[in-house]
């Protein structure tokens, strides 16, 4: 295709802004790394390569404390949101309309509605009720959000299924158990592994509803790294963000292992654009 | 109740469960949703509904009762009431100065980010489907990894001293100041959002049908015109559906403003934390949140609107 070359010179220079977004999307992020192995420690300049701080961030026992919290919150969350999301998924297939739009309407409100606005409403609720704040009240707030995400992904997953395969099991004798465990489930598998590692890594990188729900005794890994975070650049603080970094990025990994290199962040993303357009 | 549906056209008696065994006679059909049978129980949507109740509509609707309350100052605890003293001092000027400025603030990130996104989105939908699959996913690696990490490594892009005032510096182009400011604060937004900008203008991009711009073209248009007359018009879905979800976050944003704006620049999520964790004022801070609620309800339903009809114009 012959085009005129003003035509040409704007595709280069569109290309070349494009490509300097995409690195401006990534050096900052490079930036974090580099500067958790920095022997500088005001991080103003490069002055040498050291494990000194990764150490120390291992080392210190207020770090690990808040990794097991971590660890313990986004596992129980994620597969509460699981338990939550799967019944929700089939019930809503074949759900009436009605039913079918309170349950979406609920689901979106809560992916579009700001998270401290959810937070500060359960905060009065415990703070009611006196039910101590600590690791079990992140957990519940943890599930609001992240079953939402769990609820759009196995969606998304079902509404490309027929009943058709589960109509001929019933019809061959299977009971409802038995269909869900032979058929519906390894069909629904993919998603509830996505579904799962996308609540884990949200729940593991949460500052909001952390931080209003945990009380004064409970700390997570994402509570200390913004506590510190918002005084000032701190090489360990560097080396602790980059080990959360890795943890969600493993996540993404194994997601797109799971989704066989189609853009899963689609399916996510695609929800919460898909209230909207 | 599904059963006996399902069993008006057989002859066989009403009730018969599909899982039951009973051969299937002449003219007996098996329960058009014999296999749906699991997915139909009501039991099935209520740790869904009751977690969604319990635990997130409940808290919103106390949260609204106390935004009509009133705190003693002394004791901290909560007088109730229906009055709207709270809604009146958000329009008070220490308040009212405060959201229009984190506002404002919010808007420009927002525009800012649609300035970098449209480039970023239009020349991804205009590659092979290959290397878009593979742009889309460098695009949102960024937005897995850590939104916590993104934006201290913003921090650590913006300190004093920092890599962005050493090139500053080192171009000649004097002392670089912007840690803890309004711009750091917006800065921080368009890096942490662009994905969620991108992805929908890349929606309602890739969908456009090429002939139509180069018919456009073929009529003598020039590049420019053909962007302005044709491409951005046909866009504007992915424009409103990108800005919303931009927006209503950026807004709401209490993590950016806290690391990057160092307590300085707040933003409306700040506004009603602060409420919550230093003035003591829970129901002015209550009043501040549903009215925020408010207000994007009534944005993401209008913007809703506008991304449909847009779209049935075009």
């Amino acid at each position: 295709m012959t085009r005129p070359s003003g035509r040409q010179l704007g595709g280069t220079v569109l290309t070349v802004f494009v490509m300097s977004a995409f690195v401006g999307l990534y050096a900052p992020l490079v930036l974090v790394v580099i500067n958790a192995f920095n022997k500088n420690v005001l991080l103003t300049s490069w002055a040498g390569f050291t494990w000194k701080w990764v150490k120390q961030a291992i080392d210190n026992g207020r770090v690990r404390q808040d990794f097991l919290n971590s660890a313990e919150v986004a596992i129980v969350s994620s597969v509460l949101a699981l338990a939550i999301a799967v019944p929700a998924g089939l019930w809503a297939r074949t759900a009436s309309r009605r039913g079918r739009q309170i349950l979406d309407a609920t689901t979106y409100m809560r992916i579009v509605l700001p998270e401290i606005v959810a937070a500060l409403g359960l905060l009065i609720l415990f703070s009611r009720l006196h039910v101590a704040l600590g690791i079990d009240t992140v957990i519940i707030g943890h599930v609001v959000f992240n079953s939402a995400y769990a609820i759009v992904i196995v969606q998304a997953r079902l509404a490309t299924m027929t009943t058709v395969l589960e109509d001929v099991a019933a019809d061959l004798g299977a009971r409802p158990w038995r269909v869900f465990r032979r058929v519906t489930f390894p069909f629904l598998l993919p998603a509830l592994v996505v579904a799962w590692l996308l609540a884990f890594a949200f729940s593991f990188d949460d500052v909001i509803t952390s931080t209003f729900l945990a009380g004064s005794g409970t700390e997570t890994l994402p509570m200390l790294i913004f506590g510190l975070a918002r005084f000032r650049v701190d090489p360990e603080v560097n080396a602790i963000g980059a080990g959360l970094m890795v943890i969600t990025l493993a996540c993404l990994g194994f997601t797109l292992l799971v989704a066989h290199g189609r853009v899963t962040g689609g399916l996510i993303l695609g929800g919460r654009a898909r209230r909207e357009t | 109740m599904e059963r006996v549906q399902g069993g008006v056209a057989s002859p066989t008696p009403y009730g018969t469960p599909p899982e039951s065994g009973v051969p299937y006679g002449p003219g007996r059909r098996p329960s058009r949703h014999a296999a749906s049978a699991f997915g139909r129980r009501a039991a099935l949507s209520t740790p869904a509904f009751g977690w969604t109740l319990l635990f997130f509509l409940i808290p919103l609707a106390i949260l609204v009762v106390y935004s009509f309350g009133q705190v003693n100052y002394d004791t901290l605890a909560v007088h109730w009431g229906w009055n709207l003293q709270n809604y009146s001092q958000i329009g008070q000027s220490l308040y009212r100065d405060a959201i229009f400025r984190s506002v404002r603030l919010s808007v420009l990130a927002t525009l800012a980010c649609l300035a970098v996104g449209y480039p970023v989105a239009y020349w991804i939908s205009r590659q092979p489907a290959k290397r878009q699959r593979l742009f889309l996913l460098l695009l949102i690696i960024p937005f897995w990894s850590s939104f916590l990490v993104r934006t201290y490594a913003i921090a650590n892009l913006l300190a004093d001293g920092g890599p962005l005032a050493t090139l500053v510096r080192s171009l000649g182009l004097g002392r670089l100041n912007i840690q803890y400011s309004s711009l750091a604060v917006g800065i921080g937004i368009v890096y942490s959002y662009l994905p969620l900008m991108v992805l929908p203008l890349y929606v309602a991009l890739e969908r456009l049908d090429p002939v139509v711009a180069e018919s456009a073209h073929d009529l003598g248009a020039r590049p420019w015109r053909v962007f302005w007359r044709v491409t951005l018009p046909l866009s504007a879905p992915g424009i409103v559906a990108g800005c919303i979800l931009v927006g209503i976050p950026a807004t709401g944003e209490y993590v950016i403003p806290t690391i990057l704006g160092g307590g300085k620049t707040l933003m409306y999520g700040n506004l009603v934390a602060t409420q919550f964790q230093e003035a003591g004022d829970i129901p002015l801070g209550s009043a501040l949140a549903a009215a925020l609620t408010a207000a994007i309800t009534i944005v993401a339903l209008f913007g809703r609107r506008a991304a449909r009809s847009a779209e049935d114009i075009t």
